[in-house]
This record gives C-alpha cells, structure tokens and sequence, in this order.
C-alpha cells in the first residue's frame, strides 16, 4: 500500500477520534462552541431592529435596517464556518507534559491537532448549513449561488488564520502557566477590529484606514461583504493577503514550538 | 455577630491565600490586567462608534447609555474580582470530586464553593469602569439622591447578578460536564449588558419575568435616570426567589452528588 494512503488513513483516523471526542457530550458542545456565537447574533438583531425604530434617517452609513440585519446574520455564517476553538487541548496536553506521548504515535503534535481542527471543521460547516437554510427560510439572507460559493471558500480559508492565531496562542503554553487569557485577549480584539460587533463603516476612517494593513478585517467584515456581493476590490489580491497572513502566522507557531522545545521538560515521564 | 465575625475572618484568609497564589504567576496577573482593561474598552468605544451616527438608541442618548453600560462594567468588575473563578473552580470540583473536601469543612457549603477565589488582578482595572460611571453619572446630571443611591444600587444589581449564577451553576450536580454551562452563564451575563428596552417585546418578558437578567442593570438605571420604581420591586423579589431556589436545588444536587471514590 503506499505511503499516501496510509497517511491518508492515519488523517481520517485521528479526525474520527476528534469528531467522536467533540461530540461526546452534546449538550456541552452546543452551549461551549455554538451558544457564544448565537447569543451574540442574537443579542446585535435586537440591538439593531431597536436602533432603526427609534431613527428619522433609515438609512445609518449606507445600511438600512435590512442590510444591517444581513450583515449581521452572515456574521454568524461566517464565525461557524472560520472560528475554531484549537488552542484550549493543544495549551493542556503541553502544560501537563503530555506531549511526550506524541513522540510514540505515528502521528505529530501538529498532524494531530491539524486533524482535530479539520473534523471540528466538518461539524461547524454543518451548523453553518443548517444557520443558513433557518436564516433563508426566515427571510433574513437572500441566497445567490456564486456569492455563497466564493464566501464560503474565502471563510474556510479565513479558518485557517483562525487556526494559526490560535495554534500560536496554545503553544504559548511552553512559557505560560494558562494561555485562555491569551485566547479571550485575541477574541476581544479581533470581535472589536474585524467588524464583527458593528461594520467598519462606523469606524472613525483614521482607524478604518489602519486596519486595512491589518489581519483582522479578513476575520469577518471581508468574507461578509463577500457574501453580501458588496466586495468590490480585487479578489486575487484579497486571497493573496489572507494567504500570506496564513503563511506568516504558522512561520510564528514554529519559530515558537522551537523555543519551546528547547524549554520543554516532559513532566510526568 | 460571632456568626459574622468567623465568616469574615475566613473571608480574609480566602483574600490572603488568593493575593500569594496570584503573584506566584505574575506574567498572568499582567496578563488578566490587560484582558479585561481590553473588555471594557472594546465594549465602551462599540458603544461610542455607534453613536457618532446615531442620537437615540432606544429612549436614551449618548451619556445616558454609555451611564447603563459603566454600570454594568462596574458590577461586572466587582463580579470578575470576587466571584467569577468560583464557578469554573465549581464545575471542576464536582468533575474531579475535590467537593468533597470542602462540604467536610465546618463552615456553609455555599459560602465556600462560591466565594472562596479571588482575582487581585482586575482590582488593578477598576479605574475605567468606575470612572465612566462617575464622568456619565456627571454628563447626565445625576441628582443628589440618585449618587447616594448608587453605590447601594451597584450591590444590589450585584446580588442579583451572582444569585442567578449560583442558581444556573447548581445544574452542574446534574451534567457530566460543565463548561457549558459555565459558557451559558457567561451568555446570560452578555445578556444582560444592554438596557432591557433593545430586546423585542417576548424576549423582554423571558428576560424580566423567567430568567430576570435584564433587571440586574436595567431595574436600577431606570430608577436612577426615569424615576421607575416598579422594576426595583421586581429586582428584590426576584432576589428573594433566587435564594430559596437555591437552597431548595443546593440541598437537591448533594443528594445527587456522587463524589470522588464513586
């Protein structure tokens, strides 16, 4: 059998453990990885429905009440489909010293936690689907076919600089004692200079202008104005910056494993 | 008063013990100072960015909202400070059985397991909270009785806040694993953080009536800027609810408490 093969087989393996271990407790995993990410939708709908009742101008920087609900609505498309939750596992198994045992397995640290984020992946597009046909049926999201294709790709790219961020962030673990204040820190900003909370359009334009030399705005408000068709600079360019934000963030991850490597004392063994 | 005395002497061991573990990691400690200092900017500039295009969210403008999210931040902040790693701690004694050891201490289980951990580190934070509560407080003219009632309505939204986590945590006594609801906990807080009239008519009334998270805030602000006394009302009651749910679900869940050898 060649080797291709069996390397492809260790991969599904080790994404069926994750996807078992993901869902081993259901409820858990609805109220940890979906709820946050819900209520936020959740809480931003009402906040905006009230805004607009109270306005004389129906129209608030280009959006009307629709349009913001739209933009809103696929924010939540767009944080099931990017957003993982890798780095809580990755930041354990280094500070308790399991990372001994990966050295036995015929699978790498990273193979494994590579593996553990493609099967959250394949859950999260689930929700992500079923969210869509709620928010269409509902008459929240018009749906054209190629937009949606684009978004979704442009998002599932988008995921793996979610990845990288937060492969980093655990590995960070070597150093510090808990790295999830690291976690929340990268959440808070990224939900405040991605758009995620209000559109960019709200922003100062000083701020706005800054952020474009930035990773965040590819974290949310670019894959929505993909999906909303209101995207109007060079696609070519937008996937090459996301890439080389991609590239740029694993380099870290491995400058950072090395260093800590070389702190690592294997506790336990 | 002995009663009270021993409570407080043990509260101040809790203090002691809390301050030396957090400086035995003071890359976290600056770290936590940071985290929050990040929570309460982000959440006051969203606010402020929204109102550079807008005069009126709701019945409120600029200082008055920006006066209910400072509330909130404040009572968030004395939360973060005394009693939020209580609840993590909590799901992880029930999981690993440590529950154990503290229900066999001659002191009340709840006051244990809920207000045993502090956090020094975001003592450091309180600067911004409080002061946009002061600079709002000022910005809408705030009468005097209002400033005298403040401080006690901070308390009480307070109490009210922290009654609904121990009763929500409770349900840990009967889940597997708790992080969720831990996470659900957090999302009733998010909840919380806006002023009751944002949320449409049905979700109002869940928020006010069932799981009255909207009363933490909105119940005081209301009586501080509007004069409505009829949300207070509902805030004591709904106080007084809490505590004998929790007693009666406090008792439950030990019964139901298998422990670590089990």
């Amino acid at each position: 059998m060649s080797v291709l093969v069996l390397e492809a087989r260790k991969w599904a393996q080790t994404m069926s453990i994750a996807f078992s271990d993901r869902l081993a407790y259901k409820f858990d995993f609805v109220l940890y990885v979906l709820g946050p990410s819900i209520v936020f939708f959740f809480i931003k709908y009402n906040l905006w429905v009230s805004i607009y009742s109270y306005q004389t101008e129906s129209v608030i920087k280009g959006y009307d009440l629709g349009m913001m609900l739209q933009y809103q609505a696929w924010i939540l498309i767009v944080s099931f489909l990017a957003q993982g939750h890798t780095s809580l596992q990755l930041a354990e198994d280094i500070r308790l010293g399991r990372i001994s045992s990966y050295l036995l397995y015929p699978f790498s640290f990273w193979q494994y936690h590579t593996a553990a984020f493609f099967s959250l992946q394949v859950i999260q597009i689930f929700v992500a689907t079923v969210s869509l046909m709620v928010l269409v049926l509902a008459g929240l999201l018009p749906v054209n076919l190629d937009l949606l294709i684009q978004g979704v790709f442009f998002s599932l790219l988008v995921g793996l600089l979610w990845f990288a961020f937060q492969f980093t962030i655990g590995l960070l673990a070597f150093w510090l004692e808990e790295t999830w204040v690291l976690r929340v820190m990268l959440m808070l900003v990224a939900q405040f200079l991605s758009g995620a909370i209000i559109p960019l359009e709200l922003y100062p334009d000083w701020l706005r202008s800054l952020l474009l030399y930035t990773p965040f705005p590819y974290l949310a408000y670019i894959p929505v104005k993909i999906f909303m068709g209101e995207y109007d600079a060079s696609y070519l360019q937008t996937l090459l910056i996301l890439i080389f934000w991609i590239g740029a963030v694993f380099m870290l991850a491995r400058f950072v494993w090395r260093r800590g490597l070389r702190l690592y004392s294997a506790a336990g063994m | 008063m002995a009663v009270v005395g021993r409570y407080l002497r043990v509260y101040q061991q809790f203090l002691s013990s809390s301050l030396s573990e957090a400086m035995s990691f003071r890359a976290h400690f600056v770290l936590l100072i940071v985290m929050d200092s990040l929570f309460y900017l982000t959440t006051l500039l969203s606010v402020g960015f929204i109102y550079d295009h807008v005069e009126l969210i709701g019945v409120w403008g600029r200082w008055e909202f920006l006066f209910f999210v400072a509330f909130m931040l404040t009572i968030d902040q004395i939360h973060m400070t005394f009693i939020s790693q209580n609840f993590w701690q909590f799901s992880r004694d029930i999981v690993e059985g440590k529950l154990d050891f503290l229900l066999l201490k001659p002191i009340g289980g709840i006051f244990l397991v809920f207000f045993r951990r502090i956090r020094p580190a975001t003592i450091f934070t309180l600067f911004i909270p409080w002061g946009t509560l002061l600079y709002c407080g000022i910005e809408i003219e705030l009468s005097l009785f209002s400033w005298l009632l403040l401080p006690f309505f901070l308390l009480l939204g307070l109490v009210l806040l922290v009654s609904l986590e121990i009763l929500i945590s409770l349900s840990m006594f009967w889940t597997y694993q708790s992080i969720g609801i831990n996470f659900l906990r957090m999302q009733f807080q998010s909840v919380s953080r806006w002023p009751d009239f944002v949320y449409r008519h049905y979700f109002r009334k869940v928020f006010t009536i069932l799981m009255p998270v909207l009363l933490i805030g909105s119940a005081p602000v209301h009586f501080l800027i509007d004069r409505e006394w009829l949300p207070l009302v509902g805030m004591f009651l709904a106080i007084f609810v809490c505590w004998v749910l929790i007693n009666i679900f406090w008792k439950l869940g030990l019964r139901r408490y298998e422990s670590a050898s089990s």
